[in-house]
């Protein structure tokens, strides 16, 4: 921009100069040459005066002869005198052209002549009378004196009209000549003006540089602002930069940029043997850098400075926000002392701490964590906090759509979460981080306890592996039983089958021993077939249970009853119920609870007739407790508790026929629904046993 | 006319109570014994000692049994179409849903468990011998294809 405008201002200045210099030349040579006219026309003037004294004087000089008067000659004598002094003018007009000089000598001879004659003529006159002089002037020849004076003077005028006529022709010749050049310079100057005018309008349109707008732009910065060319001098700056710096603008407007910032800002502008100035400059764009700034009175303070390039007819210029960041770096000062102090806490906590910024990045650490991750702390301080927890963390801190930086947190905080940790060597162990916010100048930073949790992770994944073992035991255990009980009744059932074949066939025909033996082989088998029974019906409540579903316990009282008919019916008991409701149940089960508990309320009675009563009340929203009431022996209290155990029997054999199993069948049901049994009794009155199931999910 | 019954059964005491039962219930009854599968499908294909094994009225098949399970052998039976005809009853111990699932499945014609006291067993067998060995009508002659 300014070359051009540099060039365009120096034509404009040559063609002025050279139009103005032609023009005067012109000018000059024009004026001179009508001069030369103005000469000219003096010299026919004075030629013709000359003539006319020249004439006079001959004319008087003939006046005075034919009359003697004395006026004549007073006229002849002046006629002398403006010849004379004709003559002089005429040779001092013409001292430049030698041909009119010679003609001038020609010509003043032939005047003395002419004199000499009439002062003779004029003479004899006065002294012989008019005849004589009459005489001589007819023997002289006069009139040839008269005559060739008169062919000179027109020769003379001849040759002066000829140079009236040259120069007024080079007078009109120059004056053209300057019209020429005038009209040419003037175009070629506005030529030059119009094409300069035009380019720069052209580039205003263009946008690439507006030195006003540009400054507005300036101005209207809140940061100081300079802008530099890359020889490192400050081509603009705004208001606010003067005031920072304490300079006035054209004091530093040319000078170097190290004036204000000595170090490190000129020297990013250079290109060096590995980069280009463009590169140097790129690597610094939008980046904050530190910097000292230095005032007028020689004082420095704390700048950061924001660079950014600026297209320009001169190349690349830089633009400089500048900011003060005296405060800032106060702030930070203060913090490091925070911080100096918050380290202490740090390290004094037994876990391993990890401070980090909301970009991800460690703050801070303490020996605990250089000595978990097996880092040392300059290797982790300003890394990222996913090279020594690659997930979980990190994400945790990041502000989203749905949340700020702080809900972000907020969710963390207080809460245990288990992540994964990396060692330096790569290995990876379990942790349990703690968050929690740190407020600091650079924002909320987040306080991480991380806890290495092999040792726990070790003892949880023990105890799943136990619990599974015990799991899998158990349902070993329960198919053991199951599968036990099952080939344990096919070599019984021969065992039975065949005493009781031999007992039938034989009874009475061997001897009272004999049928004493086998009566006890007998019961035994049968024994032992009941109990084998009983105890699959055990097993097959844990491994044949059903899903809980929607099902009427009146109804399966109803099937109970219809089971246990035979034995009603034999002892003429009296089976009473209330309106029972919808529980969730496995229904087969639930036949097998009601008939087991029915079925002993019949069974323990002395004498008299068994009454049982079934009845269900509402334990709050979610239960029903049924009760199987009975009028039977009772139970003493100090059995109260084992009668729900595996082969716990209260009566002798030949009292009370069973296994011990019947009771631990119901409570394995009735926890088998997520509830619990109970029995309450007062011996020799009756039991009342007691149940919880879940209400119907219809209800 | 003496009606021919295979038992398919390797316990010894079983046969002799399943032999016992049916003395009691019917006198006219040729009960042939085979103690395994492999022994069963010979009886039934007439293959060596079987040669002259006449062909059953009726097949008593228990379901565990060595060298070819009794599931095996139903199979053969009613893939067989000279064999499948005869009515074969599962007679075992099992109570389990899936043998009884599986034995329908492989048309079995009805499916009864040992009864662990002798009474009913002597009961069942009789039942066996009213319904299958007198009320029902079988086919008299060997089905050719």
């Amino acid at each position: 921009m300014t070359h051009k405008l540099q060039f365009a201002l120096g034509s404009a200045v040559l063609a002025l100069l050279v139009t103005g210099a032609v023009s005067y030349r012109s000018i000059v040579e024009c004026s001179e040459s009508n001069l030369w006219v103005h000469h000219t026309e003096q010299v026919l003037e004075k030629l013709q005066d000359l003539l006319a004294a020249m004439q006079t004087s001959e004319s008087n000089t003939r006046g005075y002869l034919l009359t003697g008067d004395e006026s004549f000659l007073e006229l002849y004598r002046a006629g002398i005198a403006t010849t004379g002094k004709n003559l002089t003018m005429l040779r001092n007009l013409t001292t430049d052209n030698a041909g009119q000089q010679r003609r001038l000598d020609a010509l003043s001879t032939l005047a003395s002549q002419q004199f000499q004659l009439a002062k003779q003529v004029l003479r004899l006159r006065q002294e012989n009378g008019l005849e004589a002089a009459t005489e001589v002037m007819q023997k002289e020849s006069g009139n040839q004196i008269m005559d060739g004076f008169q062919t000179l003077v027109g020769q003379m005028r001849d040759e002066e009209l000829r140079l009236l006529v040259l120069r007024e022709g080079d007078a009109e010749r120059r004056l053209t000549q300057a019209k020429t050049v005038l009209t040419l310079g003037t175009i070629l100057g506005l030529l030059i003006t119009g094409v300069v005018g035009w380019s720069l309008l052209r580039d205003n349109a263009q946008g690439k540089d507006s030195g006003a707008k540009y400054r507005g732009l300036l101005e209207a910065a809140p940061d100081a602002m300079v802008v530099v060319n890359q020889g490192g001098e400050i081509v603009l700056l705004n208001v606010q930069a003067e005031k920072q710096f304490g300079y006035r603008r054209d004091e530093l407007v040319g000078q170097r940029v190290k004036n204000i910032i000595p170090e490190g800002f000129a020297e990013r502008l250079i290109a060096d043997g590995t980069r280009t100035a463009a590169e140097a400059l790129a690597q610094q764009i939008g980046t904050g850098i530190e910097l000292s700034g230095r005032r007028k009175d020689g004082s420095d303070f704390p700048i950061e400075i924001m660079l950014s390039p600026l297209e320009s007819a001169e190349g690349t210029l830089v633009t400089a926000a500048v900011r003060n960041i005296s405060v800032r770096k106060a702030a930070e000062k203060h913090l490091a002392q925070m911080e100096g102090r918050y380290r202490g806490l740090l390290e004094a906590a037994p876990d391993a701490m990890v401070v980090v910024n909301q970009g991800g990045e460690i703050v801070l650490l303490n020996v605990q964590a250089e000595k978990q991750f097996g880092y040392r702390r300059d290797e982790l301080v300003g890394q990222r906090v996913n090279n020594i927890i690659p997930e979980g963390f990190a994400e945790r801190l990041i502000a989203d759509a749905l949340r700020s930086v702080e809900d972000a947190l907020a969710q963390q905080i207080g809460t245990g979460i288990e992540l994964s940790g990396r060692r330096k060597d790569g290995s990876a162990f379990p942790i349990e981080i703690m968050l929690s916010p740190l407020e600091s100048a650079e924002g909320i930073l987040v306080t991480a306890a991380v806890r290495d949790i092999t040792t726990r992770k070790k003892a949880e994944a023990n105890l799943l592996n136990k619990v599974e073992e015990l799991n899998r035991s158990n349902e070993e255990l329960g198919q053991f039983a199951y599968i036990a009980s099952h080939d344990l009744q096919e070599p019984l059932r021969m065992v039975a089958s065949y005493t009781q074949l031999l007992a039938r066939r034989y009874k009475g025909k061997l001897d009272s021993d004999a049928d004493e033996f086998i009566a006890f082989a007998v019961d035994g088998a049968s024994r032992m077939q009941r109990l084998i029974h009983d105890l699959l019906a055990y097993s097959h409540v844990g491994t044949k249970g059903k899903d809980l579903l929607d099902t009427s316990s009146e109804e399966a009282l109803q099937h109970a009853l219809i089971n246990l008919r035979g034995a009603i019916e034999e002892k003429g008991a009296i089976v009473t119920h209330d309106p029972l409701p919808s529980v969730l149940a496995d229904e087969t089960q639930l036949i097998q609870l009601f008939q087991n508990l029915v079925g002993n309320a019949i069974k323990y009675q002395k004498s008299g007739i068994p009454r049982v009563h079934i009845s269900a009340a509402k334990n709050g929203g979610k239960k029903w407790v049924f009760s199987v009431k009975d009028n039977g022996l009772g139970i003493e209290s100090q059995y109260l508790e084992r009668i729900f155990g595996m082969f716990q029997r209260l009566h002798k054999r030949d009292e009370f026929a069973g296994t011990g199993i019947g009771l631990a069948i119901c409570k394995k049901i009735v926890e088998r629904h997520g509830g619990s049994i109970s029995v309450e009794s007062q011996p020799g009155h009756g039991s009342t046993f007691r149940f919880a199931l879940a209400k119907s999910e219809k209800e | 006319m003496p009606i021919e019954v295979l038992l398919v059964e390797d316990s010894p005491g079983d046969v002799r109570l399943t032999r016992e039962a049916f003395r009691d219930a019917n006198m006219s009854i040729h009960l042939h014994v085979a103690s395994d599968g492999v022994e069963a499908m010979a009886f039934l294909r007439h293959e060596g000692a079987h040669a002259d094994a006449p062909r059953p009225d009726i097949i008593l098949l228990d379901l565990n049994l060595p060298k070819m399970d009794g599931r095996e052998v139903l199979a053969h039976i009613k893939e067989d179409n000279s064999l499948k005809t005869i009515p074969t009853v599962i007679l075992t111990t099992s109570a389990a849903e899936a043998d009884v699932v599986k034995s329908y499945q492989l048309q079995a014609n009805c499916y009864l468990t040992k009864p662990v006291q002798l009474d009913a067993f002597e009961g069942l067998v009789k039942s066996i011998n009213d319904f299958w060995l007198s009320k029902v009508k079988l086919p008299q002659q060997r089905q050719k294809t």
